[in-house]
């Protein structure tokens, strides 16, 4: 660190109009009332803040931070792979790509914080009594692992050490990998949920990493210039389409395992799994799931892009919006199906599913970590605009 | 005699077993078979792949633990009095919103109420818990000695894993101690100061629930279970967690 | 099944007559709750459903009972301290024909008259969580 580095080389005042001032404004007060109301969450209790229940102890929070780990990792590690393969297309996005993997992980970071009631005792038990066996602490390490690689990767691009930045760059795609099975076998290791249980939960969660991934750079790169009033010259254009083709790929591998899990349900196995699959397809999930997790978010953009022949940025941003809205389905549906399934089933007159409507405290808190993605994106954009404004760093 | 050791064994035939080993045989694969698949047919007819209830189990009277706790429902002796309930609560101080055993009811037919069923339901202390492994900050425990499964409240962070892993919804959040709770077969509160019994169990007046040492071949508990002809089960056994609260029928 | 054919014509007998009797009874009475209705014992334990309906729907008069078995008075029993499980097999209260002779004995079926807390709660009105909770 020998020459003092100066926030001025890397800002961008192009990014800086006064309507991205208002919308980071905006986008920070959305910030700020879902910390709020997590902080009131956890001073009061969350049993009298969120709508979680014994029953259902898992909700949208859980899945919001899903959502943002699982865009993370997508980001993350197609950043690696751009920055790594220095010829690939990618790596004129591969600087956004990184700072956007470090804004998003935080959002989810965000909302776990005051999911779970006692952060504070985190801290210091993660340390003291780690449980090696539990999937929990990996994932949160790996992901705090994860970070910590990505802040000195990214710092090393604004210095230009770009040997070093490659370096921790496989450091922190490693560890995001890592961190994104650990949180598919979260879900994936419980023999008490069948709709969860089985091994191909880790590896679609890492397709919808990549698919994330895709969707996000595509969209964070069109506003991108879209704030600036610019297009995008050919090297980031390509970069889109290749960003795009990959969304494309991710898209049908999601489909084929999405067919085949829900058909699994119904040739075999227990009870359990197939009645919460069944809410999927007909029951209290059939709108989430058929409009949002397949319409919007599998079928229309796969349509979309290839429609766009990975040539329209505008058409292809529809789409990555839908993808990841659609993702964000994924998530919660998922949390919410494994569990709305009473295991006394056919007990105590227990309904066929449990219902959960998040509280206002829990879609702000969600709406929080929105905020962080989209304040964090344009204030990356106004501080470090030139450093992802350049195609690349080889 | 292991399971190993029984299928290593070469077959001699039946009508040449000493009528000793006979009941034996008999026995270890209803303990086995029949415990786990939940049927006696099932137990009679294979004994060969039989996985145990207590994998680590090697032949009856051998348990990973000891004393190995235990707790036999006889499940329709239960008339759902709830004094095992209010006595949990009263032992343990168990808040209004929470319970550590409550009991589950059930028509026989659907739509005849004549002769419920009921359920007595608490933790399982499997001797592999889902909830011991999932948590990150060892708060919930398996003890050496004695096998239940415990926690220590202010490791809990809240993440309320172990709540989503427990096949049995045996776990709640306490608000007060800001930690999961759970049933621990009342042994801070009684069995640590001397007390043989649990306090839903010495509550129950129907004798439903028989708290035990299953490394105590003398204990009600264990013969219980052990009897040859007996139907003997266990909730869930398909999730794997090898539980220790078993049910039979009287 | 010789018993059993003595048992049931012994039986037969006695609804044949209570159906008379009971004819009889209903066309002079016309009131409903003339046989006593529902009554919830939830002593010792909580609780024990008896139905007069039912009773009497098997012929039963009501000195079949009420006469030194059971007190006319709803409620007396359940005071006594020998209103117990113990004192049934002995034959006293219900005991007396739930011996598994005249009627399915008194250790049998435990939850054709003991409804528990949630039967009580469904009858009474109460509002007991089932299953729930956090």
């Amino acid at each position: 660190m020998s020459n003092m580095i100066s926030i001025e080389d890397f800002s961008d005042p192009k990014a800086a109009t006064p309507g991205v001032s208002k919308t980071t404004m905006l986008l920070m007060l959305l910030v700020a009332i879902g910390i709020g109301c997590g902080l009131y969450a956890f001073v009061i209790g969350h049993h009298h803040a969120y709508n979680n229940t014994r029953e259902m102890p898992w909700g949208i929070l859980i899945a919001g931070y899903a959502f943002f780990a699982i865009v993370s990792t997508g980001l993350c590690v197609l950043a690696t792979v751009s920055h790594f393969m220095g010829g690939n297309p990618m790596s004129s996005l591969a600087n956004r790509m990184v700072f956007l993997s470090i804004v998003t992980i935080i959002g989810g970071f965000s909302i776990i914080g005051v999911e779970i009631e006692n952060p504070h005792r985190m801290l210091l038990y993660n340390m003291l009594s780690p449980n090696f066996t539990s999937n929990i602490w990996w994932m949160g390490t790996l992901y705090g692992m994860a970070v910590g690689f990505m802040f000195v990767e990214f710092f090393s691009i604004l210095t230009a050490r770009y040997k070093l930045a490659i370096g921790l760059g496989i450091l922190g795609a490693l560890a995001e990998i890592m961190a994104n099975t650990n949180l598919g076998a979260v879900f994936a290791t419980l023999s008490a949920r069948p709709f969860w249980y089985g091994a191909q939960l880790p590896i679609y969660f890492l397709a919808s990493a990549v698919l994330s991934g895709a969707a996000a750079i595509i969209m964070f790169t069109h506003f991108a210039y879209r704030i600036r009033g610019e297009n995008m010259n050919s090297a980031v254009s390509e970069g889109i389409r290749s960003a795009g083709k990959v969304a494309t790929l991710t898209l049908i591998l999601i489909i084929v395992a999405t067919s085949w899990r829900f058909i699994s349900f119904f040739v075999g196995g227990t009870e359990l799994g197939r009645v919460a699959a069944e809410s999927f397809l007909s029951g209290p999930m059939a709108v989430n799931f058929w409009v949002f997790e397949i319409t919007v978010g599998l079928i229309v953009p796969l349509a979309l892009l290839l429609a766009s022949k990975m040539k329209n940025p505008g058409l292809m941003t529809v789409a990555a919006i839908m993808i990841l809205i659609g993702q964000f389905f994924q998530r919660y549906d998922l949390v919410v199906a494994g569990q709305m399934v009473p295991q006394y089933s056919g007990w105590d007159n227990l309904p066929t599913y449990f219902s959960y409507i998040p509280s206002f405290a829990e879609f702000m808190v969600t709406f929080g970590g929105f905020g962080i993605a989209g304040a964090g994106f344009l204030l990356g954009e106004r501080f470090f605009g030139r450093v992802f404004m350049q195609s690349g760093h080889h | 005699m292991k399971i190993s050791d029984f299928e290593k064994l070469k077959n001699e035939g039946t009508e040449k077993l000493p009528s000793e080993e006979r009941r034996r045989f008999l026995r270890f694969g209803l303990a086995v078979t029949g415990v786990f698949l939940g049927g006696s047919v099932l137990s009679l007819t294979s004994a060969r792949n039989a996985s145990g209830v207590q994998e680590k189990k090697s032949a009856a009277g051998k348990f990973p633990y000891k004393p190995h706790y235990t707790m036999v429902l006889r499940q329709n002796r239960c008339i759902d009095c709830e004094r095992c309930m209010e006595a949990c609560v009263r032992t343990n101080h168990v808040p209004s919103y929470g319970y550590r055993t409550t009991i589950m009811e059930q028509n026989r037919a659907a739509g005849d109420d004549r002769d419920p069923l009921f359920m007595p339901v608490l933790c399982n202390h499997c001797n592999r818990p889902p909830c011991v492994r999932v948590c990150p900050t060892t708060a919930t425990y398996k003890d050496k000695e004695t096998g239940i499964v415990m926690m220590d409240y202010k490791r809990c962070i809240g993440c309320k894993t172990c709540m989503a892993a427990c096949p049995y919804n045996a776990r709640y959040f306490n608000e007060e101690t800001r930690a999961v709770d759970k049933c621990n077969f009342c042994f801070d509160t009684r069995l640590s100061k001397g007390k043989k019994l649990t306090a839903c169990a010495e509550a129950c007046p129907a004798d439903v629930r028989i708290f035990g040492e299953l490394t105590d071949e003398n204990s009600e508990a264990y013969q219980l279970i052990h009897k040859p002809d007996r139907k003997v089960w266990v909730l869930r056994p398909e999730t794997g967690a090898m539980p220790n609260v078993f049910y039979i029928n009287d | 099944m010789k018993i059993g054919n003595t048992k049931a014509r012994k039986f037969f007998n006695l609804l044949l007559f209570s159906l008379v009797l009971l004819v009889f009874c209903s066309q002079a009475s016309g009131q409903d709750e003339e046989d006593g209705g529902s009554i919830i014992f939830t002593k010792p334990v909580k609780a024990v459903i008896f139905e007069h309906s039912i009773h009497t729907e098997q012929g039963l008069e009501c000195d079949s009972c009420h006469d030194g078995m059971f007190e006319m008075e709803a409620g007396v029993a359940e005071q006594n301290d020998d209103f117990t499980m113990a004192s049934l097999y002995e034959g006293n209260y219900c005991g007396g024909c739930h011996d598994g002779d005249t009627a399915f004995a008194s250790n049998t079926r435990c939850t054709a008259c003991h409804i528990g807390v949630k039967g009580y709660e469904r009858l009474t009105g109460g509002t007991k969580d089932s299953g729930g909770g956090h």
